[in-house]
């Protein structure tokens, strides 16, 4: 079961019609065509990513309102395969457990609702992944921050993960969240943004990663929510696309990270979503679907979803409702968060 | 799969017959590869002759970590058992060997794959192993190469945040070495040289904003290191505006400039934290003058550029500071507020919710 491969096919950049549609059929289709592409090398170049692009794929489906568009038990069957005695995900068989396809293996099953699928076929399931970040150590007990494995690379991504991970398995009580709150506010800026470890520059991933992960911790009183907001707006160009730092160009993932980012903090009326919501659609390919990064360019499975949830989150018409600290179908990070 | 910047008719529409047939042999061909590698590792046949196949997936593919991940285990495993029958000359030679080769790896795929987490990684695991087994006068060498390196990379790309952010770490690390050393090493410390870089990276690009941000970390740590009284710690923040002033002078449009401007304007402020402070006594005296010395200055610029937003944001926002220590008589009036922000909302509509936002909190 892989979604991860390939750019899409084809697809011409020039006359696109001026009023711009969603093609929400041919993004469907996209995304079941990509388990289909063994004969191209990029499909087997690219399995250190394959549950992550499930994630991507699975996710872009619900938002199209395509939930079954995948086999559920093919796909639970995939993802359990991945799991390790150590209670974390590798990105495929046979590929070593990391906090990133740990976080996707967990989003993949509290999408299709299957927690209790994991318990059935391994004892203890739950606490077997939760306690992959807990006793492996993966949280530095000095500084609070997380590293991606036993390897030792340290980067808010991998506290985000954690907190994500953890709050969809209801078992955030595993970390110190105080010390990994206090490592974030040691990632700030005098422009309010954050980077990927104390030092670094403000950088619009790392914004939603610790914008993210202080709302899971119920601490936004600690984020300069003006300055910020500020400097998350500027990152809107006069295309209407998004981009990740100052003078750099604009990126439909970055859209995602940076507008959702705004949504944490209540400001997405700070940038002009209608053309945000243009910007998104020309990165369409209309005849065979998928999102680019920008319009012109080759399309891949981890756009389409980042497009596909900005768009969401957008509310524009047809879209199921997307969660912006989750990336997930608002409906169930509700269901898993209740519980 | 994430494909950045790519254009779309670059994919192959249909492949030929023959085409299909030499990919096909390629996947072949890779995959077994793959297979050997991983059958290898699963045998813990932990070799050199393995470390080469290694080096030979990784070529392909660097984005693979669980293969980077190999190659750790079979080095941790090289590292540890040199013969203990053979001369120590020979032993040292081989770790120094070993930590080479997967310098040069690294450094020829960075030059392919600039924006790969995992070779930065890998760089630095060895780095840090290394260092454990080799003398500190070998480390250090290998650790100051590693300048030479980022230095390299950011010419090629000089917005690189892994090689920025790995130049701090460097910068960390040869720091540490130098306090653990008894004879502190001649010449001025690193984080005066790396001042020095970042003056030399914004005059070659002003737009360059991660050197500006790397440079608003380093001045506070290069006052504490010279002892900087406070008249020293003032002629260096005036020194920093006029720089910042004369770019801004130069092109009122970038955005990169008006932060680090931004940067120095919120060292004024009673509620900067020490670790980004430049001047330490400021009195409200002090912050007015700055405030209102540089409002007059950037109301000059406004006479050739009034279609900049930069400068109405930042007049704004400079008055909105000078009111909060309010010393003497305004520098400004609330009708010179209340154009500014008519300014904003009609050279910069995208943003119009957050203009609406301030007008409402500012009561104008
Ligand atoms: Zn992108």
């Amino acid at each position: 079961m892989s979604l991860v491969s390939g750019p899409g096919r084809g697809g011409v950049a020039a006359g696109l019609p001026q009023e711009l549609s969603l093609y929400m059929d041919k993004h469907v289709s996209y995304i079941q065509s990509l388990d289909r592409r063994k004969d191209e090398r990029e499909y087997w170049l690219t399995e250190h990513l394959r549950l992550s692009g499930l994630y991507w794929g699975l996710t872009a489906l619900h938002l199209l309102g395509h939930p079954d568009a995948l086999p559920r038990s093919q796909v639970i069957e995939f993802v359990l395969s991945c799991l390790h005695e150590n209670g974390g995900f590798g990105a495929a068989p046979g590929h070593d457990s990391h906090m990133l396809y740990t976080v996707s293996g967990v989003q993949i099953l509290a999408t299709l609702d299957a927690f209790d699928e994991l318990e059935a076929r391994v004892q203890g399931g739950r606490l077997k992944i939760g306690q992959l970040v807990d006793i492996a150590g993966l949280q530095d007990a000095e500084t609070g921050t997380f590293a991606g494995d036993e390897w030792g690379e340290r980067d808010t991504r991998f506290l985000y993960g954690a907190f994500n991970a953890l709050s969809l398995l209801g078992l955030l009580h595993l970390i110190n969240v105080d010390k990994a709150v206090g490592h974030i506010q040691s990632c700030a800026n005098f422009d309010g943004g954050y980077g990927t470890s104390p030092g670094a520059e403000s950088h619009s991933g790392q914004v939603f990663t610790c914008l993210a992960a202080l709302t899971i911790a119920g601490r936004l009183d600690l984020v300069d929510q003006d300055k910020l907001g500020a400097w998350l707006s500027e990152r809107q160009l006069k295309n209407g696309g998004l981009n990740g730092r100052p003078e750099k160009k604009e990126d439909v993932c970055y859209s995602w990270w940076v507008f959702s980012s705004l949504a944490m903090l209540n400001k997405q009326h700070w940038i002009d979503g209608d053309k945000l919501a243009n910007f998104i659609l020309q990165c369409q390919d209309p005849q065979m679907g998928g999102f680019s990064d920008r319009p012109g360019d080759m399309v891949d499975v981890f756009h389409t979803c980042f497009g596909l949830a900005g768009l969401s989150l957008l509310k524009f018409p047809g879209l199921i409702e997307v969660d912006a600290v989750y990336c997930m179908p608002r409906a169930v990070t509700k269901r898993c968060l209740s519980k | 799969m994430a494909s950045h910047g790519i254009a779309r008719s670059a994919g192959s529409g249909v492949r030929s017959e023959a085409a299909r047939r030499i990919e096909l042999q390629q996947i072949e061909t890779y995959k077994d590869l793959v297979g050997l590698v991983n059958t290898k590792v699963a045998e813990r046949q932990y070799t050199v002759e393995v470390l080469a196949l290694t080096t030979k997936l990784l070529t392909e593919n660097p984005e693979y970590y669980t293969i980077w991940n190999h190659r750790r285990r079979i080095l941790q495993k090289l590292l540890s058992d040199t013969a203990p029958d053979e001369p120590k000359f020979t032993s040292d030679q081989f770790i120094e060997q070993l930590i080479t080769d997967d310098l040069q790896l690294t450094y020829k795929l960075l030059r392919g794959f600039p924006k790969c987490y995992w070779i930065w990684n890998h760089r630095n695991w060895i780095l840090r192993n290394g260092e454990a087994l080799l003398d500190a006068p070998t480390s250090r060498k290998l650790w100051l190469g590693e300048l030479q390196l980022v230095s390299k990379m950011l010419q090629a790309d000089n917005r690189n945040f892994h090689a920025w952010g790995y130049r701090r770490f460097v910068v960390a690390e040869l720091q540490r070495l130098t306090q653990a050393d008894e004879v502190p090493p001649e010449g001025p410390s690193l984080t005066e040289s790396e001042f020095e870089y970042t003056t030399k990276m914004v005059n070659t690009n002003l737009s360059n904003f991660s050197a500006w941000h790397n440079r608003s970390k380093l001045i506070p740590r290069l006052l504490d290191e010279r002892k900087a009284d406070d008249t020293a710690r003032r002629k260096l923040f005036d020194d920093e505006l006029s720089l910042v002033c004369s770019a801004i002078n130069t092109d009122p449009f970038d955005q990169s400039i008006w932060y680090y401007h931004q940067f120095l304007m919120s060292t004024l402020s009673p509620d900067c934290p020490r670790q980004s402070q430049i001047v330490l006594s400021h009195s409200n005296q002090d912050r007015g003058s700055y405030y209102e010395h540089e409002m007059e200055y950037i109301r000059d610029i406004l006479e050739d550029e009034t279609d900049c937003k930069w400068i109405y944001e930042a007049l704004l926002t400079i008055a909105c500071s000078y009111l909060e220590v309010s010393v003497g008589t305004n520098p400004f009036t609330t009708s010179d507020m209340h154009d500014w922000l008519e300014a904003l909302q009609r050279l910069d509509p995208l943003r119009k919710g957050r203009w609406d936002d301030w007008r409402r909190s500012l009561n104008l």
